[in-house]
């Protein structure tokens, strides 16, 4: 592997991240939050100067970007942009785990959140945390390969060790073309959010920021209380369907906006997503009839609940660490689901337990007829076995990884179920769990270590597992030379 | 008429058997090997490309009456068309193996068209079709339709217990709108008459309405209708055998599973198919069929290319218990060795394709709707002249070895008694053993 390389690709993207923080800066002068404005302009003046000290030097070519090249920028990019992106949470007072904590669910798209009082930040912060959601959940990779020209072919390394999901979907033989297409269809259905939601009445800021964090599946809300402060059924049922567009696959909007009238309902992934979704607000409609009397409600608050947690956006239209324990089972079960691949939702994939449910039923088949050809289909195509294999790895893994963390939040103090929720909620991009951590909590109180446990199950959720826990390999690391020989350069 | 035969396989040879008596036939293969199997055939041959204007001028293409292109390479048969056509043949046949070619959507129209190709014949497809339709008919060893799906025939082969051979036609209450067209006994196909004494073991042709004839079926038979649900076995996963399943399986009542020996050849059709179950094995290892329980399918049908291969699996079908066996046969010359042996249908692709191809080119204006018994016997389709005088059909002395199954008048299906009138305008589907066609055309067309 070389590390120049490495370094000086992550580097030309926090030069260009250092750009965002003038939005936030912006916001903060418009509300008169000096102080705030002045860390933002510092955030941005650090992170420019680190990318431009570490993209000095001549420059590496990135058109022969090796696999594992790929898989250290897009890790690495990831963490730094975190470390980065914290600068606004520590100048607002907060120390440097939870900083980090932060800034880091709010890369990803989780929406966990360790703030306290809500009334001890400006403004200008929550914009910058709904933005770095906004930026997250397209995936930040995505965007620079769409923008920055000098990537070249070595982007579409890039694109597939970040993008969601086990296949390789191109809209547009050029990948450069491909993320820019989808980025244009979610800043689309972003701004279309933006609207409806002022029309249904909620303030200009708040939209702006539940716009950010809808379509990304992210779920910071600048209202203490998230969707339920607003108390607004209209306002409600826009977010149910724009989270429902989040949680699809983007190549499937774009090729409906293309002209492609069926392309979602023809999409198996899709129908299954649909049916899941059916299926459990159904599910929370039955078993809230003690909770919640009036039917239109109760059909709103199951539809919300069930999409907030399929899509890991982590909203709240109620507090329903209130409910009973046959509805928060439901809940606790959709957090293993996660949305479809391609979609900024996060958590394993509807199209990764669509496989899985099928390879394990053929293996029932495969008993009855031990010389039957028994391949796993998606949509009428056979899944190759190496596809089937990730799929395997990729959830092994995945529940190996929840595993260690539920040890040790709960080693740490947690009881049982905040433990294995704010698991899965902090691997999956979800956001609030259960118990201590529930929709109206926060992760404020739990230990300091398991914070930083958490925030790694966050970076390593979003980017899938496979590409983080690749680059534990020791092989990787040995041979790893700082400066590249003369005549690759 | 000049016609001129691209590939000199077995159909090509089969072909020109048939059509050299009565036509000027040229013989073009790239193996001059296979000249000398023409060479008792009263043909030209020529050694070389069937793609070639140098050949196919040799051949006497401009102005030929019909090109036909056998080869077994479908891009071969397609450019010899196009060159022919360009060099001025006046019609071209096209066999073709492939769906990307012979399949009928208006892609494969439009290129049809390009090449100036008439007609393309899919002799594997065809085959397929003929099972299915076998299948779809409990009970029969044969079946077809005829004007649009209004009018069905299929053919029985009559068990010791058949009500059918208790007493003489006549004495026969068969339902309205079915008619029993023909009875064939030890290798005869004759026309019943009322006196007519069926037997055991002999076959029948019954026509009429499908309603008619699903009624009549277990009359004939002497048991209840099968189950509603089918399971079917198909041994070979070639061609015909794909085919067959991808039709099967669109109905929700079939169950179908197809046993193929070759493993990537198996993945594909796994890949292919939606509900078969496609299992990787030799359909003669006796392990395996017992072990599938192959034995309680209703319809085994064996369709491996090779006669030996298919008998062996077909016969241990039988031993197993499964009721109706359906086998292809490669060589004509077996057709008759595998239904005595116990195969209740022995059909052959090239065979009928052939077969139909030849009653095309000499029929005339009689359209021919469908080849019998090894063409023993024909199914004709014949529009009454408007001179024709209206007479009851018991009056007309029409020709020996025929009979009027069905009048298509406008709309109506009328599957005649002696009573019914013949009008001017009238479709007939008449069927007639193969030395009577010449005599029912010209009956109608004369008078």
């Amino acid at each position: 592997m070389r590390t120049l390389v490495v370094i000086q690709t992550t580097g030309g993207f926090l030069r260009f991240f250092s750009l965002t923080f003038l939005a936030p800066l912006a916001v903060a002068l418009a509300y008169g939050e000096r102080y705030d404005a002045a860390v933002f302009f510092g955030a941005a003046v650090l992170s420019s100067a680190a990318g431009y000290a570490m993209t000095r030097g001549r420059q590496t070519r990135t058109d022969d970007l090796k696999r594992v090249e790929g898989l250290a920028i897009v890790a690495g990019s990831w963490l730094l942009l975190a470390w980065f992106a914290a600068i606004p949470y520590l100048g607002a007072g907060m120390g440097p785990i939870d900083a980090m904590f932060e800034s880091m669910s709010g890369m990803t798209t989780t929406g966990a959140t360790v703030m306290r009082d809500f009334s001890d930040y400006g403004r200008g912060l929550f914009f910058w945390r709904a933005m770095t959601q906004w930026f997250g959940g397209m995936g930040v990779i995505a965007l620079f390969v769409a923008v920055l020209p000098r990537l070249g072919i070595g982007g579409r390394q890039l694109f597939f060790a970040e993008a969601p999901g086990p296949t390789e979907e191109r809209l547009t033989p050029q990948i450069r073309k491909t993320a820019a297409a989808l980025w244009s269809v979610y800043a689309g259905l972003t701004l279309a959010e933006f609207g409806a939601l002022m029309v249904a009445g909620m303030p200009v800021f708040d939209s702006a920021c539940h716009a950010l964090t809808t379509l990304s599946a992210g779920g910071f809300s600048p209202h203490p209380l998230s969707i339920a402060g607003y108390a607004n059924p209209a306002v409600e049922w826009i977010i149910i369907v724009f989270m429902f567009a989040a949680g699809a696959n983007f190549a499937l909007h774009y090729r409906t906006i293309r002209g492609e009238a069926f392309a979602l309902p023809k999409d198996e992934e899709f129908r299954t997503y649909a049916g899941i979704v059916a299926a459990a607000a159904l599910l929370l409609v039955v078993f809230l009839r003690p909770e919640i009397p009036g039917f239109a409600e109760r059909l709103r608050h199951g539809l919300f609940q069930t999409l907030t947690i399929v899509t890991t956006t982590g909203y709240a239209s109620t507090d329903f660490q209130l409910w009973n324990d046959q509805a928060r089972m439901v809940l606790l079960l959709l957090m293993f689901i996660g949305g479809c691949a391609g979609s900024a939702a996060g958590g394993p994939k509807v199209v990764r337990q669509l496989l899985i449910a099928r390879y394990t039923l053929l293996e029932l088949r495969r008993t009855l007829h031990p010389r039957g050809v028994l391949p796993v289909k998606l949509g009428g195509r056979v899944v190759s076995e190496d596809v089937m294999r990730g799929v395997l790895v990729f959830f092994l893994f995945y529940l190996l990884v929840f595993a260690i963390c539920t040890l040790v939040v709960g080693a740490l103090g947690a009881d049982l179920v905040t433990a294995l929720t704010a698991s899965i909620a902090c691997l999956g991009n979800i956001g609030p769990g259960l118990n201590a951590i529930g929709p109206m909590a926060n992760f404020a109180d739990l230990h300091p270590a398991s914070k930083i446990v958490l925030t790694a199950a966050m970076w390593i959720g979003r980017l899938e597992v496979l590409t983080v826990l690749a680059l534990l390999r020791p092989e990787i690391w040995r041979g790893a030379r700082f400066r590249a020989p003369e005549g690759l350069t | 008429m000049r016609i001129i035969i691209v590939g000199g396989g077995e159909i090509g040879y089969a072909l020109a058997r048939e059509l050299s008596r009565d036509h000027s036939l040229s013989v073009v293969d790239l193996d001059p090997e296979v000249g000398k199997r023409f060479s008792a055939l009263d043909v030209a041959f020529l050694a070389g490309s069937g793609t070639s204007a140098d050949v196919l001028g040799r051949a006497g293409v401009d102005g030929a009456g019909l090109l036909i292109a056998c080869t077994g390479l479908d891009e071969v048969n397609m450019v010899a068309c196009a060159v022919a056509t360009g060099l001025g043949a006046r019609r071209t046949i096209c066999f073709a193996s492939r769906e990307d070619f012979a399949g009928g959507d208006s892609n494969a129209e439009t290129v049809r068209k390009h090449f100036g190709i008439e007609r393309i014949i899919w002799p594997e497809a065809q085959l397929a079709a003929e099972i299915e339709r076998i299948i779809a008919a409990p009970g029969a060893i044969d079946a077809e339709v005829f004007a649009d799906g209004r009018i069905r025939l299929l053919e029985f082969r009559l068990e010791a217990h058949s009500p059918l051979t208790a007493a003489p036609l006549a004495a026969l209450h068969l339902p309205h709108g079915a008619l029993i067209v023909a009875v064939k006994h030890s290798d005869s196909i004759e026309i019943p008459r009322g006196e007519t004494q069926l037997r055991h073991g002999d076959k029948v042709f019954v026509m009429g309405t499908p309603e008619a004839v699903a009624q009549v079926t277990p009359q004939i038979q002497g048991t209840s209708p099968d189950r509603a649900r089918q399971m079917v076995t198909i041994i070979g996963g070639g061609d015909v055998g794909f085919r067959l399943a991808q039709r099967l399986e669109a109905s929700r009542d079939v169950d179908v599973r197809i046993i193929e020996s070759d493993r990537d050849r198996g993945e594909m059709l796994a890949g292919a198919l939606r509900r078969a179950l496609v299992l990787n094995g030799d359909g003669t290892d006796l392990e395996l069929l017992e072990s599938e329980e192959i034995g309680r399918s209703d319809v085994l049908v064996s369709v491996i290319d090779n006669d030996e291969r298919n008998l062996f699996a077909s016969l241990l079908g039988r031993q197993l218990g499964v009721r109706r066996i359906i086998t292809r046969v490669s060589r004509p010359a077996n057709l008759r060795l595998f239904e005595r042996v116990g195969i209740d249908v022995a059909l052959s692709a090239r065979g009928a394709a052939v077969s139909s191809l030849v009653h095309q080119i000499q029929g005339g204006h009689a359209h021919l709707l469908a080849v019998l018994e090894e063409g023993q016997a024909t199914i004709v389709e014949i529009a009454v002249p408007a001179g024709f005088r209206p007479q009851a059909l018991m009056h007309m002395k029409s020709p020996p070895q025929s009979i009027v199954g069905a009048i298509l008048r406008g709309p109506d299906v009328i599957i005649p008694r002696g009573a019914d009138e013949i009008h001017p305008g009238d479709r007939l589907i008449v069927f007639a053993a193969a030395q009577s066609v010449k005599l029912v055309r010209d009956y109608f067309g004369s008078v």
